[in-house]
């Protein structure tokens, strides 16, 4: 058995009834449920709450509200696909990052340009650090 | 007991997991249930359960299900024959009991005069001291002057408390340890007794330190037949809210658990107590050298009766229905007899990081677990809607096993498999208690989450792990947009594994 760490490659099985199995050298048990605002994940008996802004929405300043995009996680970044000055549409995919064996679209959070680009592929980035910025 | 009962309509004046339970022993038993509700419990499940529903008022519990006139009024139009009042509202309530009487229905519990005598605790006292019982010294000195209580506290011995008289939940109850805190202990209770209830008499009563709370289940029938059903330990409890029970104890030896069940046995039979009911007993130390003490009687059914119902194979709704209709208990005490071991854990809508705030809101997502030695009593499905009017029990797991150890370790799984979503529940404290090293050891007392509390809420404070966001965003993106907006659950049809193509895993 190859360890699936090393291989990026783990397994998730359902296991009906709205669980499901994450083998990522452990067996986890996970559960969600998407309300309105926030979600909810439920993982080997602890519930966490996971509201919009730490997903992949913008967390804007309230001082200069640059529309900066940040990480929701410590992450890579796997692809950039906008570069500074292109005109982006809401919920465009803009890059990708991969944490977790996961990967994860960040998404424009309304239409606008890209003012600038803060990271490069491959780039290993810390939770809440600018990706990207977003004017209109 | 057969099942041949007069009875074939009950009303079950109750809601919740509670409800529940009973409305399911009148379906085995082939007796019709009628469930009743309030406007907050429309589309409940105990309402939608039952054979038939009615309706007896607005939310408040006052007006609903604590409203003696509502609730006859609602066996009256439906034809029972008989009532089940579950545990809280008017379960020890003497007056709702002879009122049934009066309405000609039978009440399902104890006789009007055994509840009115159990409510008070100093006739409860003097009738475990007439049944040769212990209780914990104490005396409320007839010369109240300070200098009389504190030879009273000398009589009684240190440690003690300085009780007010009038009072209940603790409120100016003061300890003294020694001769040097009494005058200090006494002036103050005096103040605060004259304070909350315009009395200052005050009472001795000898301290029990890091006592456990051991309790034994009776069952009492009309025709003189008194037995016990063993133990159940409920020390793990906040504010005299118990939160995990089990039976046996890990505290009793044989000895001392049939010198307790035949205290229990007596105090019933002195009290002519019938149908089912708990002597609760204080218990100093453990093994031959422990020493008990009577506390008080619960005259109904407890909220943690599970445990030994998994433990006797009794079940104990049947056996209440059927002492009800005068039927003969068919056991003698040698027959019953306690097998392997009962945890039961009960889940609350409660957030443990936030002073346990009762939480309200639906029920995205409530999945049971199903696997060997495991049995949930619950009042909730999936889409309930929690709400702030009732108790906030949703649920009681219990575990079975042949060993404590097996029954700790499967209610452990069963829990990590037991999601609840929509609110926050204290599923994470009742897996963190149990994985506890003093519970493990079976070194536990009435003090135990007072003393850990904070070392457990450490533990559950910290922060998600990292994937949970990763897990969460791909969750999201399963979900159309249209279902976000919608309270309802959103998961229909959605399996972020399957569905999602930008993830891989």
């Amino acid at each position: 058995m190859s360890e699936p760490a090393h291989t990026g490659t783990g397994e998730v099985i359902s296991l009906g009834n709205g669980c499901y199995r994450i083998d990522d050298g452990e067996r986890r048990r996970v559960a969600f449920a998407v309300a309105a605002q926030d979600t909810w994940v439920f993982l080997d008996g602890r519930v966490y709450v996971v509201p919009p802004a730490t997903g992949i929405v913008a967390r804007r300043s309230v001082a200069d509200d640059r529309g900066a995009l940040t990480s929701p996680m410590p992450a890579t970044v796997l692809a950039i696909h906008v570069a500074a000055g292109q005109r982006v549409t809401r919920d465009e995919v803009l890059m990708v990052l991969e944490a977790m064996k996961m990967e994860l679209p960040v998404r424009a959070p309304r239409d606008g340009r890209i003012a600038s680009v803060a990271c490069r592929p491959g780039e290993l980035v810390q939770a809440g650090v600018t990706l990207l910025e977003i004017e209109d | 007991m057969n099942d041949n009962t007069p009875f074939n309509r009950i009303l079950v004046a109750n809601r919740g997991e509670i409800a529940v339970r009973v409305i399911r022993a009148c379906r085995e038993m082939g007796i019709e249930s009628v469930a009743v509700y309030s406007d907050a419990d429309a589309g409940a499940l105990h309402a939608t359960l039952a054979d038939h529903a009615v309706r007896i008022g607005p939310p408040p519990a006052t007006d609903s299900y604590l409203s003696i006139d509502a609730i006859l009024d609602a066996a009256r139009r439906t034809g029972v024959q008989a009532i089940h009042p579950g545990y809280g509202f008017l379960a020890e309530n003497a007056r709702f009991a002879s009122a049934c009487q009066e309405a000609g229905l039978v009440f399902i519990g104890p006789p009007p005069e055994a509840i009115e005598g159990m409510g008070s605790k100093i006739a409860a006292r003097r009738l475990a001291q007439q049944a040769g019982v212990p209780i914990v010294a104490g005396e409320t000195p007839a010369d109240q002057s300070d200098q009389a209580v504190a030879d009273a506290a000398r009589r009684v011995g240190f440690p003690l408390l300085v009780k007010p008289s009038a009072g209940g939940g603790g409120i100016g109850m003061k300890t003294a340890r020694d001769e040097s805190t009494l005058a200090v202990a006494i002036a103050q209770a005096r103040r605060e007794a004259l304070a909350a209830f315009g009395d200052g008499t005050l009472y001795i009563e000898r301290l029990i330190q890091q006592p456990r709370h051991v309790e034994f289940q009776v069952l009492a029938d009309h025709h003189g037949h008194v037995v016990h059903l063993f133990e159940r330990e409920c020390s793990i409890q906040r504010r005299h809210q118990k939160v995990i029970e089990e039976s046996p104890s890990t505290a009793l030896t044989p000895a001392l658990r049939r010198r307790m069940g035949e205290a229990a046995v007596a105090v019933m039979r002195t009290a002519q107590y019938r149908n089912a009911g708990t002597v609760e007993f204080l218990l100093e130390g453990t093994g031959e050298s422990a020493r008990f003490y009577f506390l008080e009687v619960n005259t109904r059914l407890q909220v943690e009766h599970p445990v030994t119902e998994q433990v006797t194979g009794i079940d104990l709704v049947r056996a209440q229905i059927m002492i009800a209709s005068g039927a003969t208990l068919p056991w003698s005490q040698d027959a019953i007899t306690q097998r392997g071991h009962a945890i039961e854990a009960r889940i609350y809508a409660e957030d443990p990081l936030r002073h346990d705030l009762p939480q309200a809101g639906p029920l995205l997502l409530y999945r049971e677990p199903s696997m060997p030695g495991i049995r949930i009593d619950a009042g909730v499905v999936e889409g309930s809607e929690v709400t702030v009017h009732y108790d906030p029990l949703l649920a009681k797991l219990v575990a079975s096993g042949e060993t404590r150890d097996a029954a700790r370790r499967r209610a452990l799984a069963a829990l990590r498999g037991y999601p609840i979503l929509g609110i926050r529940t204290n599923v994470p404290l009742l897996i963190d208690l149990l994985e506890h090293p003093r519970f493990i050891g079976g070194a536990i007392d009435t003090g135990f989450l007072d003393t850990e509390g904070d070392g457990i809420r450490a533990r559950l404070s910290t922060d998600p792990p990292p994937e949970v966001a990763a897990i969460a965003a791909a969750c999201r993106a399963t979900v159309a947009p249209a279902a976000l907006t919608g309270r309802g659950p959103a998961t229909e049809g959605a399996d972020p594994w399957t569905s999602l193509k930008g993830v891989r895993v």
